[in-house]
């Protein structure tokens, strides 16, 4: 009778746990099938053109793959000079821009956020830029920079200064500053071309408007009662901005900083609208070399490659600002 | 339950759709095999049609009756002679016997934008069935299997020309398009050309003590830099940033920019040496001015001021200076041939029409409709309304009348007329596959580096230019 009831009590477990496992399995399905249709579209747009632009590297393309090739795009992209050029064009435009475009936009945030006459206003002003299209607005600027009909020059030449080249200079900053002495510095200390200067300003005035907004959120974050303990304490302005603002405001830059790292070197439209990577190569960004050895070269495996190089690029830096500067970010 | 039922429902929808959108495009069908006409006493051997037609024949065997085959012209004129050429287009789409229907698009604001939105469309196997193209990008095109050959077209007896008609053609203008690299091969139908001539206003040079428009290069620097007045915004020429601009200037001066077999660059030449020297110098001496890149047609608008005396550009471009003339300095312009060392030369160019490989039918159809354009009537009404030559003999008449009957053309629209005798001196720039790159090299590394640069060696830049336009060539050579 024991040995029954045992039996009884098994099975009854047994169909208890086969229902379970069932109804698992059936959420589970239902689960995969609610998800199907965004990993669908995941594969089809973003895992399959991933995959198949990595065969296209490895491809001598014409139209379909002529011959595989392996990594020898990889290898003619390590040995040619423009590749590095472009490069280190890129890293030179992100060096300079970024701590700019963050320090003015942290700068403009913080009198924005203080209770100033037409805060609003301003606000708007600075936005402005961001959500204009960004081929017309560098259109505009390329006649603002016009050697001899732009703007900037006519206001330049009132007050007594020279013309300048703004978008077809290749010479260094530091350069034409000491021309005028008749010093002739080395290659690497001749400093950024003017038109990549040119190029950093445009993206300034462009951007700083979204970093301001973002900014201004972080800001809002930060308890009042922090400041008003620091004061009580004696502490005013450099010291309430350096112990209290800076510190509890990193995860605000700390996300900026990967945004705007990515975005520059990732920059293309306005370059091309300005420069088209000109003079020379003074301003032929990676995206730009991209994009060249793409449509005027038709080389398209290897541009395919130097895509996937630039993705690497961009891909350690971030892990890199991850590791180092992520160290740094007050969470709370 | 029943939502769930619902939800596998929907997702199934969007998989049986989503897979049947993804699905890969229908092959082309053959062509017909038929030969044209019905059979009377014994048969006709089948003509198999390959695509795309490989003889005048196969041509011949593809039979368009109630296929309703329709076209699509990328082209990248501006809106006003958009409308002219669709225009055109719809006449020829209510006339034409077969029923094709023909529809112009504009693919962009220059031949360049037209170029990359070809080669995108080639290697997503979807080009339009014909589009502008220089010789150079026909090529390339060539080299991916894009555009057809158009000689089986041309000799075909039921669609192709008459004797009479290739006689009518300007020979000059059809030599053009015969590819040096796929010997034997026609990548393209002229239905317009142009030239780069010398644009200059002939007020300021009677100012100056001049007549006429200087005919040799030294003359020529003098009178630019007599002109020049920096501190006024005025200058002798503008510098735009195109290699056509430096290519004439060698052609003038006795060079080329490709050797006779399009085997070589060889712009390092003494022309080209000196082509730089001279830009070289008249920047070193404020004479020039450059017109920046983003600066989109300055050099008209510049010209149309008053503020430069010469530019070089393009024949088709005179109803767009004398708009610019006459919206603004309104004073007296004309064109001539570029200053000569030895003797004239033209820079003829004008993209022709290719035909992309689609099927026989559509191929065929394209063909129609450039042969179409290519008729008197439309390429005297072309011509006319764009500023570009006709491509025929027959034309040149009717478009010359009507040039010199319209007052705003003044004295120009005689020089327009010998746009026509200066084709003897016509010379191309390089017809070759991988010459925009090339253009890119000359403008970009090798003009614009003179422009600030007045001690880079012209020679030291033109050697390392040719040596990577060499390269290129190497790898767009038909292999």
């Amino acid at each position: 009778m024991a040995s029954r009831s045992a039996e009884l009590s098994t099975m009854r477990a047994s169909r208890r746990s086969s229902v379970q496992l069932w109804r698992r399995i059936q959420e589970v399905s239902l689960g995969y099938l609610l998800l199907a249709p965004a990993l669908i579209l995941l594969l089809v747009f973003e895992v399959f053109p991933i995959f198949y632009g990595l065969y296209i590297s490895a491809c001598d393309w014409r139209l379909s793959c002529v011959q595989f090739i392996g990594i020898d795009n990889y290898i003619r992209a390590f040995t040619e000079p423009d590749m590095w050029r472009s490069l280190l064009v890129t890293a030179t435009y992100s060096a300079i821009a970024v701590p700019v475009q963050l320090g003015l936009g942290l700068l403009l945030a913080y009198l924005l956020f203080q209770k100033i006459r037409g805060q609003q206003l301003f606000r708007v002003l600075f936005f402005m830029p961001y959500i204009t299209s960004t081929v017309a607005s560098a259109a505009i600027w390329s006649f603002l920079y016009n050697q001899d009909k732009g703007l900037i020059n006519s206001i330049l030449t009132q007050f007594g200064f020279p013309a300048l080249r703004w978008l077809s200079e290749k010479t260094g900053v530091w350069q034409m500053l000491v021309q005028p002495l008749g010093i002739e510095l080395p290659g690497w200390a001749t400093g950024p071309s003017l038109a990549m200067i040119a190029l950093i300003i445009y993206t300034t005035w462009v951007f700083v408007g979204y970093d301001i907004a973002i900014f201004l959120a972080g800001l809002g974050n930060i308890p009042g009662e922090l400041y008003d303990a620091a004061k009580v304490d004696g502490a005013s302005g450099w010291t309430l901005f350096r112990n209290i603002t800076l510190p509890l405001l990193s995860p605000t830059t700390f996300f900026l900083l990967v945004l705007t790292v990515i975005g520059t070197f990732k920059a293309f439209n306005h370059i091309w609208v300005m420069t088209q990577g000109g003079p020379v190569d003074a301003t032929t960004t990676t995206s730009i070399y991209i994009f060249k050895q793409l449509f005027q070269y038709n080389r398209y495996g290897y541009s395919a490659a130097l895509s996937f190089i630039l993705f690497a690029v961009i891909l350690v830096l971030t892990i890199a600002q991850n590791r180092f500067a992520g160290r740094r970010v007050v969470y709370d | 339950m029943r939502a769930s039922k619902i939800l596998i429902l929907t997702l199934f929808v969007i998989l049986v759709f989503g897979v049947t959108s993804c699905a890969a495009p229908e092959p082309a069908k053959p062509a017909a095999t038929s030969a044209p006409g019905q059979p009377t006493t014994a048969a006709p051997k089948p003509v198999t049609v390959n695509n795309p037609p490989k003889s005048a024949d196969e041509v011949d065997a593809i039979d368009l009756a109630g296929k309703k085959v329709s076209v699509t012209y990328w082209h990248q004129r501006p809106q006003v002679q958009h409308e002219i050429l669709q225009a055109m287009l719809d006449e020829f789409n209510k006339t034409n016997p077969y029923g094709i229907t023909a529809k112009a698009e504009i693919a962009g604001a220059s031949y360049n934008d037209v170029f990359t939105k070809v080669s995108a469309a080639i290697q997503a196997s979807q080009p339009p069935e014909m589009s502008v193209a220089y010789q150079n990008q026909a090529a390339f095109y060539r080299s991916q299997n894009g555009v057809i050959d158009l000689t089986p077209f041309m000799k075909s007896k039921k669609y192709g020309l008459t004797e009479a008609d290739l006689k009518d053609y300007f020979q000059a203008f059809l030599a053009t398009d015969d590819s040096p690299q796929y010997k034997g091969e026609r990548l393209g139908f002229p239905t317009q050309r142009s030239a780069e001539v010398m644009y200059y206003n002939a007020d300021w040079l009677k100012k100056l003590g001049y007549d006429a428009p200087p005919k040799d290069w030294k003359t020529w620097e003098e009178v630019v830099c007599k002109a020049a007045d920096p501190a006024t915004k005025k200058y002798g020429w503008a510098f735009r940033h195109d290699a056509s601009n430096f290519a004439s200037q060698v052609f003038g001066r006795g060079g080329t920019i490709i050797n006779a077999d399009a085997t070589a660059y060889v712009f390092n030449s003494q022309a080209g040496i000196d082509t730089l020297a001279a830009i070289q110098r008249m920047f070193k001496n404020k004479c020039a001015v450059e017109i920046p890149v983003a600066e989109r047609n300055g050099e008209q608008t510049r010209f149309g001021n008053g503020e430069v005396l010469f530019v070089f550009a393009s024949s088709s471009g005179m109803s767009f200076y004398e708009e610019a003339v006459s919206k603004g300095a309104k004073f007296k312009w004309d064109i001539a041939l570029l200053p000569y060392a030895q003797k004239p030369a033209l820079n003829l160019y004008g993209a022709s029409v290719s035909v992309f490989k689609t099927t026989p039918e559509k191929e065929l159809a394209a063909w129609i409709v450039i042969k179409f354009l290519g008729e008197k009537a439309q390429t005297a009404k072309w011509a006319t309304a764009t500023g570009y030559l006709p491509v025929r003999a027959s034309a040149k008449d009717e478009v010359v009348a009507t040039y010199k009957k319209d007052p705003k053309w003044g004295a120009a629209a005689d020089s327009y007329a010998k746009i026509f005798d200066w084709g003897q001196y016509a010379m191309i720039e390089a017809p070759v596959g991988g010459y925009d790159p090339v253009r890119d090299i000359i403008d970009k590394k090798v003009m614009t580096s003179v422009l600030t640069d007045f001690n880079i060696d012209p020679k030291k830049l033109l050697d390392d230019a040719v040596a990577e336009a060499n390269k290129i060539l190497k790898e767009n050579t038909p292999k």
